[in-house]
């Protein structure tokens, strides 16, 4: 009973154990399994060889992987910094005094609501070739340039691949850009103002820094999201033409159907480098951005 | 001058409404056409023919009902354990330092940027060999195992805004610090946990990318997967496709307009403070 008891009192000290038991298990154990995995020729039938770092080094000299290692970098690069600069304009919209603000914030959230999969589906049908929704509004309109083929070319495909991701995930982003900028205390803008600072000056020297722990969640989840991309591009390109638009994760989900599963995990891992990376690099560079209260 | 940058705001806000209101507007379009009307004869703004047809056919060739039970199920199942164990974990994480929570807390950071394609096979070798495949309650346990670290860090951040003095006056009372925390804390917690039911809750109902792999009998569908069977199985069936993804979406949207006036203030206590 008194031993029943201690253990009732120490309990609080040990409350986290069931979350990294459950995570453990269905996360974190199968990471350290695809890395042994990765060093292997498995292909999930016969039995595997180890390998070695191969796989590490034939990633290299795959020329659809660093193909596809490129098209996600260009994606990301295109994505992250759009995301960022179009959610913060629609959140200094939309935090503004105005009739119907929540309402419009709710309708620009609305498409984060849809799986990125059937919008992705919703955006060929308006997209595809000949058949179109925005092909027979040219038609009606006599509006020639909205007839092109734009899913056809890589570069234009590319273009519009990032204009969806964008347009899908914007009401994100403006969301925790909105929330940053409710917790900025109003006196700071009254000071600044006593002080003669105009808009633009208020803005660059109290709303940003002020907003640095919004920008750094923007910015880590915006650059994990776009290297990771994956089902925009399966329900809108499918990674054509050809492969031009293929990202990696697409190549090692084809490939784990495709039963290279040493290869695909090492590539994982590879993306997984190509992830953590900048991420890093941004927090590492903005570290002492952070303005403390 | 003011009323000028005014009426510009609201040109503004008109834009960017309409702009986020497109693909619904084509949802709508094509889920009221008869199946031959894809194709919009003459008129800038296309007008659908108002046929209710789509809703009932596809409803009935993908088995939507099924496959909206078994979202909800899931949906329902995962947030409820992502909850009660993130919310717990978190609290003795900000309020009772240790080597060991200080250790959790990290690992589960990091695991944040790993893409979840990484584990997909030694995953699936995982859910073979505990009879999980096509089960709801594998599929409850591993969303909410990768809802966890985001959970975890909102909790968090939230609790350690939130002073001590919540909870002392039921230590004093006699409770333990365990259940001081279901008795009183949690209940503060309502914010962050509003925030995560929006967040979590629609990452959960949308899934595709593990449910493609773990729930392939036809009567384990979850709504995606339902729905994503008219673009392939029938070579992109339209109007099956926009009527069944809005019956499929109707509750996710539902929900998140329900819900939505906590969410911002969610967000707010739970990431951007801490």
């Amino acid at each position: 009973m008194a031993l029943l008891r201690k253990f009732n009192n120490h309990l609080h000290q040990y409350m986290a154990i069931p979350a990294i038991v459950l995570f453990g298990f269905f996360f974190i154990y199968p990471l350290i399994r695809g890395v042994g995995i990765s060093l292997t020729d498995s292909n999930g039938i016969t039995p595997a060889n180890f390998v070695g770092l191969q796989n590490f080094i034939d990633f290299f000299r795959d020329d659809r992987a660093m193909h596809d290692m490129m098209t996600t970098l260009w994606f990301a690069i295109g994505s992250a910094p759009l995301l960022n600069l179009f959610g913060f304009l629609y959140a200094l919209l939309l935090d503004q005094k105005m009739a119907g603000k929540g309402f419009v914030r709710a309708i620009v959230y609305l498409p984060a609501v849809i799986s990125p999969l059937i919008m992705g589906y919703i955006w060929y049908f308006i997209l595809q070739p000949e058949r179109g929704f925005l092909y027979h509004l040219g038609q009606n309109l006599k509006l020639e340039f909205l007839q092109g083929n734009w899913l056809g070319s890589s570069t234009s495909a590319m273009v519009l691949l990032i204009i969806v991701n964008v347009w899908q995930f914007v009401g994100m982003t403006m969301i925790i850009y909105l929330a940053g900028l409710q917790s900025i205390p109003a006196e700071l803008y009254e000071a600044g103002r006593i002080d003669g600072a105009g808009g633009w000056k208020t803005l660059w020297n109290v709303t940003i820094p002020m907003l640095y722990p919004s920008i750094k969640i923007n910015v880590v989840t915006n650059i994990i999201g776009s290297l990771s991309v994956f089902d925009i591009i399966v329900a809108l390109t499918d990674g054509g033409p050809g492969y031009s638009t293929e990202s990696l994760s697409l190549y090692i989900m084809r490939m784990q159907y495709g039963s290279f599963t040493g290869y695909s995990t090492a590539v994982a891992l590879i993306l997984f480098l190509i992830i953590i990376i900048p991420v890093f690099l941004f927090l590492r560079l903005t570290r002492n951005k952070e303005v403390e209260m | 001058m003011k009323q000028l940058t005014g009426i510009l705001k609201y040109l503004a806000v008109i834009a960017v409404s309409l702009l986020a209101l497109i693909p619904f507007y084509v949802l709508l379009y094509l889920g009221l056409n008869t199946p031959s009307g894809n194709v919009f004869e003459g008129g800038a703004l296309p007008l659908p023919d108002f046929y209710f047809g789509n809703f009932r056919e596809a409803w009935i060739a993908s088995q939507l009902g099924t496959a909206i039970g078994n979202s909800l199920i899931i949906t329902a199942g995962a947030l409820l354990i992502m909850v009660a164990v993130s919310s717990a974990a978190a609290y003795s994480i900000a309020r009772f330092k240790s080597k060991m929570n200080a250790l959790i807390f990290n690992t589960l950071l990091i695991c944040m940027m790993v893409p979840a394609i990484i584990i997909t096979v030694p995953l699936y070798t995982l859910m073979r060999s505990i009879h999980g495949i096509n089960t709801l309650w594998a599929m409850i346990l591993l969303l909410a195992a990768n809802g966890l670290p985001m959970a975890v860090f909102l909790y968090t951040s939230f609790i350690k805004s939130l002073p001590r003095e919540v909870e002392e006056s039921a230590i004093i009372d006699g409770c333990t610090y365990f259940s001081a925390f279901w008795r009183v804390t949690f209940h503060f917690l309502k914010p962050v946990t509003a925030s995560l039911v929006i967040l979590s809750g629609l990452g959960i109902w949308n899934n595709y990318g593990q449910a493609v792999f773990f729930l392939q009998r036809q009567e384990m569908r979850t709504v995606p997967l339902a729905v994503s069977m008219f673009f392939q199985k029938y070579g992109a069936d339209w109007n099956l496709m926009a009527a069944a993804a809005m019956i499929g979406l109707a509750p996710a949207v539902l929900a998140f307009l329900a819900f939505q006036k906590y969410f911002i203030k969610g967000i707010t206590a739970g990431a951007v403070k801490g």
